[in-house]
């Protein structure tokens, strides 16, 4: 429709309420038929504003084609393997059970049904959440297209799909409202990314920051009074893993087992890939870790250096599962979480003195 | 004398030398004034029936009733405690009188009449500020001046820079210009009958320059819609109809000769330099010296709807005028001493006259239209943004399906008188119009159309009709990228 190699000549129609009517005078037009006119005009109507077209919308990058891992191969086969084996086992248990009475035989049989139907369960839903996770993801490329190219379709298309990842969130209500009124207005593709994030994931955001301070003070007192090392060790993993889910949860994704996997990998390479853009940060990082490791006893300073790790993994985690990259509104950095580790450092420390 | 053909010199060097004392002096006090009070002078610039009325109206509506400005930061964040009109600074200026504007808009619909006089407002702020500094001082205030004046006395700015007999080379040579040359032949007539060094005659100079305010107000018709047509006092003289200022016209003065004294000449020549120190020059100290940010308002339309002649024309006089405003960075020190406007926004107006698909090549032709602006002030430092907006939105927009073929339609009712070829329409049917495609080359406007008929057709809408809520309250003015427009030019100032 927009290239056409001539121009359309303006047209004008009237209207009542929603409906095309005849014109009372018809315009002369020397060479034109009347009644040809007539037929037309009648045949004109109004019709909705086209729904956004899926395949006008930027494509999203592919991502590149990996070598063959042969190592995928090895636990591949070795996975078949060890579900051969557990079957044969299954299967032998079964027969064993027959063997000596058929009602223990049938218990065997109800409870092997009872797990195939739970394994084929966690598939689905582990399906269901790496696909949940993958539309994410896809989510955030479109509205980075839109936003980069300023295109109207793609933004509102994204949007449209983004609202309904959200649509038993009362926190995003008020949000959702105010984005369908805005739809309504002529808002260009860059500024409706920017609203988007503004008015539907503000609440979010915030909540996640809220998540990744709080499981950094966690992290750091933790580690700043557990007695041995392994402790710290589990803590640190632990709660990394579940802040990473939770940020998930709290941007629409259901991640399960798989998706976690999948998500601490995009953490970890996201965490890489900005390594470089946060070196001043990092900088930052370790001149307040050492200042407060000199300040506080050491194992206070190593309680501190572990909540900014968790801080730093939690910002990159917000990244990697926000559905709308950060364009309008700044993204969470380290140094936003520092004071109030620093805050709980104090506290611990308090105590310290207190009980020593 | 060497005439300065094409150029036009930043006006700096051309205002007095006493001007330019008066200029910092006024700055040195706005300065010291700031300090307390916090102002921004936003210049509205635009030749007339660009909407300059109707965007200030708008401005000050949606600020005032708290409009949906969701791009607007501090709007949409929520931290305009108040804003409200107060008292303007300047004694001597009338008050912009925004309730009448508002009335005829809403209750009448019809746009507001073109302004005839100088008016000022200040619009004054009161937000919560968002950064720590701020929050410190308590709530912020700013107060935004904005004047409003007559587009046509804008035209007069670029003749600050050219002496009388430039002035009459260059307007002969434009009066003979194909598009013009019906249109300025009484004048043309008279003129070829009259000899320069004859005595002057008071009578005769009368005849001369009602000819020639006849050749000019012919102009801006709207079948012409040209753009160029100084002196702007001819077309809106405000209070200063028929005193000699206004009671001159440019004559054809052989090259070499100097005017006699008392001769005709002589007598045109003191009334033009009149003109420019009695009129021009304080108009352009008093509103736009001290400006901060700018908008010029650009009505593209009309020009595209009057063909390439008077697209060019409407460059012309926008190029002239642009070249006599200061862009460029601030620092604290030329914030005292020299203004300088470090935000502009280059804004099509009427973007609800055509469907949104095609703001973006509205966009591309205004970019074109004022592309040796927009080059000079980036080279100055100052920021620029070009954007087609509306800011009253009379339309809605709809798709239209006829034999196979959709068009994008806008939905409205056009003002009484507006004519689509044979139609002319009533101003109570609501129609719907499919104005034309817009080049996707900019370039393209510069050519003729291309079959019998005209490629584009824009006509004048009414304001919207505004539904009131049952509780009596208007809804706010619906606008395209005003919010947008308001943040480029004050959001930083209401961090």
């Amino acid at each position: 429709m927009r290239d056409e190699p001539t121009r359309r000549a303006p047209r004008a129609f009237h209207v009542d309420g929603n409906r095309i009517v005849e014109d009372e005078a018809p315009r002369e037009e020397p060479g034109h038929a009347q009644t040809s006119h007539a037929r037309r005009r009648v045949a004109a109507e109004i019709v909705p504003e086209p729904a956004l077209p899926e395949e006008e919308i930027l494509p999203a990058p592919m991502p590149k084609r990996r070598a063959t891992h042969w190592g995928r191969w090895l636990a591949v086969g070795l996975g078949g393997l060890i579900s051969l084996a557990v079957g044969l086992a299954v299967d032998n248990l079964i027969r064993d059970l027959f063997t000596r009475t058929d009602w223990l035989g049938w218990t065997g049989i109800a409870l092997a049904a009872l797990a195939v139907l739970a394994v084929l369960a966690i598939i689905l839903r582990e399906i269901a959440g790496l696909s949940r996770l993958k539309q994410i993801d896809r989510l955030r490329q479109k509205f980075a297209a839109a936003a980069e190219a300023d295109d109207r379709k793609t933004a509102g298309a994204a949007l449209k799909e983004l609202t309904a990842l959200y649509p038993a969130r009362p926190e995003t209500a008020r949000g959702r409202s105010a984005m369908t009124a805005h739809t309504r207005e002529i808002i260009d593709g860059r500024d409706l990314v920017i609203l988007t994030e503004r008015e539907l994931l503000s609440p979010l955001d915030a909540q996640a920051r809220n998540l990744v301070g709080n499981a950094s003070k966690r992290v750091s007192v933790v580690t700043a009074i557990s007695p041995r090392a392994i402790v710290d060790l589990l803590v640190v993993g632990i709660e990394n893993l579940q802040l990473i889910r939770a940020l998930s949860q709290l941007y629409g994704g259901r991640p399960g087992t798989l998706g976690i996997f999948r998500l601490v990998r995009h953490v970890f390479a996201h965490l890489a890939v900005t390594g470089g853009m946060a070196a001043g940060d990092s900088l930052l990082q370790q001149v307040l870790g050492q200042g407060l490791a000199a300040r506080v006893s050491a194992r206070l300073g190593e309680g501190v250096i572990n909540g900014l790790l968790t801080a730093r993994i939690g910002a990159a985690a917000i990244d990697v599962c926000r559905p709308v990259p950060f364009i309008g509104t700044q993204a969470p950095r380290v140094t936003d979480f520092v004071s109030s580790l620093r805050k709980a450092a104090d506290t611990v420390e308090e105590k310290e003195v207190r009980t020593d | 004398m060497q005439p300065d053909r094409g150029v036009i010199r930043p006006l700096i060097k051309l205002t007095s030398i006493a001007d330019g004392t008066l200029n910092a002096f006024d700055n040195i006090v706005d300065g010291a004034q700031a300090l307390a009070m916090p102002n921004l002078r936003l210049g509205v610039t635009g030749l007339s029936r660009a909407g300059k009325t109707v965007f200030i109206t708008a401005l000050v509506h949606n600020l005032v009733h708290g409009g949906r400005l969701p791009l607007f930061q501090i709007a949409a964040e929520g931290r305009i405690a108040r804003a409200f009109l107060q008292p303007q600074p300047d004694d001597t200026v009338p008050r912009f009188d925004y309730e009448a504007h508002v009335n005829t808009l809403l209750d009448e619909r019809i746009w507001p009449q073109s302004t005839r006089q100088v008016s000022e407002l200040r619009l004054t702020v009161e937000y919560e500020s968002a950064t720590f500094m701020k929050i410190m001082l308590g709530r912020g205030t700013l107060n935004l001046d904005i004047v409003d004046y007559p587009g046509e006395w804008l035209l007069d700015l670029p003749l600050l820079n050219k002496n009388f007999r430039t002035w009459s080379r260059e307007a002969l040579a434009l009066a003979s210009e194909p598009a013009r040359k019906g249109l300025a032949a009484p004048w043309l007539d008279a003129l070829a009958k009259t000899d320069p060094q004859t005595e002057a005659d008071e009578t005769q100079a009368r005849d001369l320059a009602a000819r020639f305010t006849a050749y000019l107000g012919a102009c801006r018709d709207d079948d012409y819609a040209l753009s160029l047509l100084p002196p702007g006092r001819f077309l809106m003289p405000g209070d200063m109809e028929g005193s000699p200022a206004l009671t001159f016209c440019p004559l054809d003065l052989a090259d070499g000769t100097s005017a006699k004294r008392g001769s005709l000449a002589a007598m045109m020549e003191r009334r033009f330099e009149a003109y420019k120190k009695h009129v021009v020059r304080p108009f352009f100290r008093e509103h736009f010296a001290r400006l901060d940010r700018q908008i010029v308002l650009v009505d593209a339309l009309s020009a595209l709807n009057a063909g390439p002649a008077a697209v060019r024309d409407l460059e012309a006089a926008l190029a002239g005028i642009l070249s006599c405003f200061r862009p460029g960075r601030n620092s604290w020190l030329s914030h005292i001493l020299v203004h300088r406007i470090d935000r502009i926004l280059f804004a099509a107006t009427k973007a609800d006259h055509l469907h949104h698909t095609d703001h973006d090549r509205l966009e591309a032709i205004l970019a074109k239209l004022v592309e040796k602006a927009v080059a000079r002030a980036e080279f100055a430092g100052a920021e620029v943004e070009v954007s087609a907006l509306a800011a009253i939105r009379a339309t809605r927009e709809a798709q239209v399906r006829e034999a196979g073929v959709t068009l994008p339609t806008i939905l409205g009712t056009p003002l009484p008188g507006e004519r689509l070829e044979a139609e002319t329409y009533d101003g109570n049917s609501e129609i719907a119009l499919f104005p034309g495609d817009l080049p996707d080359d900019p370039a393209a406007i510069y050519e003729p159309a291309q079959g019998p008929a005209p490629d584009l057709r824009f006509i004048r809408f009414r304001p919207p009709k505004l539904e009131r809520t049952a509780e009596g309250l208007t809804l706010s003015l619906p606008h395209i990228r005003l919010d947008r427009a308001l943040q480029f030019l004050v959001g930083d100032k209401l961090a």
